[in-house]
């Protein structure tokens, strides 16, 4: 420390205040021996007097001290809550002076902090939640793997023995969820209804907030149906009514509602109804890939040792059951990571893009205080002159940024419960759920500690750095030169860092921006504009015979095609983008069969009317559509995809060959049924995934899902005008058929929906790390410039052209913008490493995204640092040198 | 024979002090010289006690303290009465005249009816 930096506060330390006692005591002590010997006596007698009447010196020593000592310290803490309200004043004061610093400062701060607390109250709603039921680690998912590869749902039977010989688990339960329509509510409408084993709800353990739940004697075949409801289903459906006894519900069966669940449970996902499983009958194929699987582990087991035990059992099943058994093992994991497994991904990458966002905000903070610090040196070395330390100068300056780290921080949470709102309702459902987030004391512990880094970041290095002024040198020289170098190869420093942010924020998004445009850009093999859809559900109590169905197909789609303005009009079984299922065995007319089973193998089994391809938009590639000849008494006829064709008949003429399949749920074989058409692949499932093979029937000659089909209709106009005429054509024949139509367009959107919105997410963190970047390149070049202006003039003066000054200074700032574009794509290779799954067709380490942001980059340098370097040009040689 | 000296009364000797203080800054011998004059032998003070009654005046800011060079040229501490010692000091005036009389009247009070 220096000596002139000193407050006045001498004594500050025990030895000090021990030798001024000590000193003073001396003093007296001589002056009275003095003026005794004046009085005459020898000086031994004097001073033996003097000590006499002064009385004990290490007694009045001690006494001072303990005084001293206990009133310093007394003081000390005094004076800190008296440094810490008059720095907290000071603070609030200066911050007032310059009402624009503060709030650019301030809304740049809420700008990160709240972005960071939105995404971070999603992932805290959505990930790091427990599931809202007892012991939630305990809940496992269950999936069965089978021969080909790949994980499927579980047949009956496997399930038993595992069951019976597994001793890792509590219980294991059996559910499946299908959508039916339902009769007997206040309206017809469809609903999530689920189909439970006995011991599901013991598994969950939940307990009915009204009635009962199933006990077993409902769980016998042949017991009379009986239900339990959703909360959220008796409140909206069923009225709130406590007599639930008495409403009775039809869907596929007449139920009794017996209880109702509680308001939180929610398994699976959106159910509003739970019925015995045992209604349906079991059906004991090992191969009958039924149900999905629930369990919960005992205490102390983890998903890993259950995993494994249920793998040896099943080896050990396996040789006795062939050839009906595919199973080769189970995948045992946390029902948890199963439910937000597949959304953990794009959302911690956006928490790490907000954090990278913040980091350039505090960053672009850090640069503004250095200028301040610039503008204030003069203060600062008057404060410093008068006698106030650096510890208490860095005290000051570090409060500044405290208050501007608080009220950026109310700011953030402001704008984050803004943010939260609009998240939750632009982002996909299946993404964010409507109450996945909240601001709840774990975000505002995450915000409030965002906040104190936050300032730490940004505050502490200018403060370090600011209070090292020279008060001598800082008040002889005016404000422009203290510590000049420092500051600017620092604040050079903050712009490189800034500028490296941007670029990784850039590259990032920019992959995802190339791959959602790969994405759109995809062929889909069906034209999604123009089609309108809808499910038909028709409950099987109205149409207990599957030829109702049929029939009533066949009236819809012949009424439909005489609408003026459709131009085709189809039905299916499942249409475009809604997944694999159900694939189908299939044996192929002189292929060998499979080891483990009659068959030659699987592809993806559809049923279609005829016009479904051409009101899908799908391209008929070879052979013919599906016409109406094609009915229940006309030889059995199929459509192939193109990749079907492709791996049964390679290089041969698929048409006329013959394939047959294996009933879904009863393993009788059909009739051979001969190609007729080869159409192009479509994605059944996810639109980048891979494109499976697949067949369609005439519906009628596969009459047996007829009750459940998706209508199409290629329309002339705007499709989405056509629902009400083709609703009141179908209630025209059924009126308690509930629809819910969903263009194609949409439906493809929809499938693209999150990561439209993560890419829209991280876009726009990128822009705004951008622009952060580009104020602060602005901001370095002009502190260069008003730094150099002498020097500038100088140059002038002796005759440098001032274009050349302009390359000069704006060559200085290109330099520090392109190591931060070095930094930052070394950084974007690393850290877009971790978004491979998020990618498609587009490597982490694309050429044209990063030469795009290296670019963008570049160009935001060259247009912030252009202005002022232009300003270097015209400074005036006379006067640049004149006013130093 | 001489009377026997008085117990100084707690708290008297920081009333001497700032007494001394309020004619002008000087060290803690003159002080204590000071108040062996005026008080004579009446009151036994110790020399030595002046010192903590000093330090604690000091940190209470009745009175402040400095090294200085004396006239004599010796380094002395020299301590000074701050504006809130001359207020504590017309305070403990004020309110040891009103003892004292109080005290007076009560001790030359003559007996009234009142005792039998």
């Amino acid at each position: 420390m220096r000596p002139d930096a000193h407050e006045p506060l001498p004594l500050s330390n025990q030895k000090a205040v021990d030798e001024d006692i000590r000193l003073e005591i001396a003093q007296h002590i001589e002056l009275r021996t003095e003026e005794l010997i004046a009085d005459g006596m020898s000086p031994d007698a004097a001073r033996a007097e003097a000590l006499r009447a002064f009385g004990s010196v290490d007694e009045v020593s001690r006494e001072c001290r303990e005084i001293t000592t206990r009133a310093r310290k007394g003081k000390r803490r005094a004076e800190r809550f008296g440094a810490l309200r008059l720095d907290l004043t000071f603070a609030l004061r200066i911050l007032r002076r310059s009402p624009g610093f503060t709030i650019g400062a301030v809304l740049t701060l809420a700008l990160g902090i709240g972005a960071n607390t939105a995404i971070f109250s999603v992932v805290n709603g959505v990930i790091l939640r427990p599931l809202p039921y007892d012991h939630p680690a305990q809940l496992i998912d269950l999936r069965e793997q089978h021969e080909k590869g790949g994980e499927s749902d579980v047949p009956w039977l496997n399930l038993m023995d595992w069951r019976e010989r597994s001793r890792s688990f509590q219980g294991i339960a059996a559910y499946g969820s299908n959508v039916s329509t339902l009769l007997g509510a206040d309206i017809p409408s469809r609903v999530r209804t689920t189909s439970v084993s006995e011991d599901f709800f013991r598994v969950m353990r939940v307990q009915p907030v009204l009635g009962r739940l199933p006990g077993p004697e409902d769980h016998r075949p042949g017991a009379p149906p009986v239900a339990v409801v959703s909360y959220r289903f008796w409140k909206d459906r069923l009225g709130g009514t406590r007599d639930i006894g008495s409403r009775r519900l039809r869907t596929e069966f007449d139920f009794q509602v017996i209880g109702v669940l509680p308001e939180r449970f929610d398994f699976p996902s959106e159910s509003d109804v739970w019925y015995p499983l045992d209604l349906y009958g079991y059906n004991l194929s090992r191969t009958a890939h039924n149900w999905s699987v629930v369990g919960r582990l005992k205490d102390g087991v983890s998903a890993e040792a259950a995993d494994r035990e249920l793998d040896a059992i099943t080896q050990q099943m396996r040789p006795t059951l062939l050839p009906d058994f595919d199973a080769v093992g189970a995948t045992v994991a946390p029902l948890q990571e199963i439910q937000t497994g597949s959304l953990k991904r794009p959302l911690m990458i956006l928490l790490a893009a907000s954090t990278l966002l913040l980091l350039a905000a505090c960053t672009n903070l850090a640069s503004s205080m250095l200028a301040r610090g610039t503008a204030r040196a003069h203060e600062l070395a008057i404060r410093a002159a008068i006698g106030a330390g650096r510890g208490r100068l860095v005290r000051q300056i570090f409060t500044e940024s405290l208050v501007i780290a608080l009220l950026g921080c109310v700011g953030g949470l402001a704008l984050a419960w803004v943010l939260m709102r609009s998240l939750l309702t632009l982002a996909p459902i299946e993404m964010i759920p409507v109450d996945g987030a909240h601001l709840d004391g774990r975000v505002l512990t995450f915000s409030m500690v965002v906040t104190f880094l936050t300032a730490a970041l940004f505050g502490l290095m200018p403060a370090l750095r600011m209070s090292s002024v020279r008060p001598a040198l800082a008040m002889r020289e005016g404000s422009r030169h203290s510590g000049s170098r420092r500051s600017r190869q620092l604040w050079s420093t903050l712009v490189t860092v800034e500028v490296a942010l941007a670029v990784i924020l850039l590259c990032g998004s920019g992959l995802l921006l190339r791959s959602f445009a790969a994405i759109t850009a995809i062929d889909p093999g069906f034209k999604p504009e123009g089609a309108l859809t809808t499910l038909i559900d028709l409950p099987e109590v109205s149409y207990p015979d599957v030829q109702q169905a049929v029939a009533f197909h066949d009236r819809l789609l012949a009424d439909l095609r005489n609408v003026p303005g459709v131009v085709a009009v189809g039905i299916t079984n499942r249409l475009p983008l809604e997944g694999d299922n159900p694939s189908g065995a299939i044996q192929v007319e002189g292929k060998p069969l499979l080891k483990a089973y009659p068959i030659t193998g699987y592809a993806i089994y559809r049923t279609a009317s005829p016009g479904y391809f051409a009101a899908m938009g799908m391209r008929l590639i070879r052979g013919r559509d599906i016409a109406l000849s094609d009915n229940a008494t006309a030889v059995p006829v199929v459509v192939i995809t193109k990749s079907f064709a492709d791996r049964e008949w390679p290089g041969e003429d698929p048409l006329g060959k013959q394939l047959r399949v294996m009933g879904m749920d009863d393993g009788l074989l059909r009739p051979y049924a001969s190609v007729i058409g080869v159409v192009a692949d479509i994605p059944h499932g996810p639109i980048v995934g891979k494109r499976n093979e697949a067949y369609w029937y005439p519906y009628p000659q596969m009459p047996k899902r007829t009750r459940s089909m998706s209508l199409v209709v290629r329309t002339a106009a705007s499709p989405a005008s056509f629902a009400p005429m083709v609703a009141k054509l179908v209630h025209a024949i059924d009126p308690t058929i509930p629809l819910e139509f969903r263009t194609m367009a949409e439906r493809m959107a929809s499938s693209i929906a999150d990561r439209r919105f993560t890419m829209l997410v991280l876009l726009s963190f990128a822009v705004v790390a951008l622009l952060l970047a580009g104020v602060g390149i602005y901001g370095v070049v002009s502190y260069t410039v008003a730094q150099r202006t002498r020097e500038i003039g100088i140059r002038i003066a002796l005759g440098a052209r001032p274009s050349a000054m302009q390359r000069l200074v704006q060559g200085g700032a290109m330099a520090v913008v392109g190591l931060g574009i070095v930094l930052g794509a070394a950084g974007a290779i690393v850290a877009t490493r971790l978004m491979r799954s998020l990618l498609y067709e587009v490597a982490p380490g694309d050429p044209v995204t990063y030469l795009f942001a290296i670019i963008a980059l570049g160009a935001v340098g060259f247009i912030a640092s252009w202005g002022p370097a232009r300003r270097s040009t015209r400074v005036d040689p006379i006067t640049a040198i004149r006013s130093e | 024979m001489t009377r026997p000296p008085m117990m100084l009364l707690k708290g008297t000797l920081d009333v001497l002090i700032l007494k001394t203080l309020s004619w002008g800054p000087t060290h803690g011998y003159a002080i204590s010289r000071w108040i062996h004059q005026v008080t004579g032998d009446e009151l036994k003070i110790e020399e030595g006690a002046l010192y903590p009654a000093l330090r604690r005046l000091e940190e209470k800011d009745l009175i402040d303290a400095k090294w200085k060079t004396t006239a004599t040229g010796r380094e002395a501490k020299v301590y000074r009465l701050t504006a809130a010692g001359r207020e504590q000091l017309n305070v403990e005036v004020s309110s040891w005249s009103r003892y004292v009389t109080a005290m007076s009247r009560a001790l030359e009070a003559r007996p009234t009816g009142v005792i039998s």
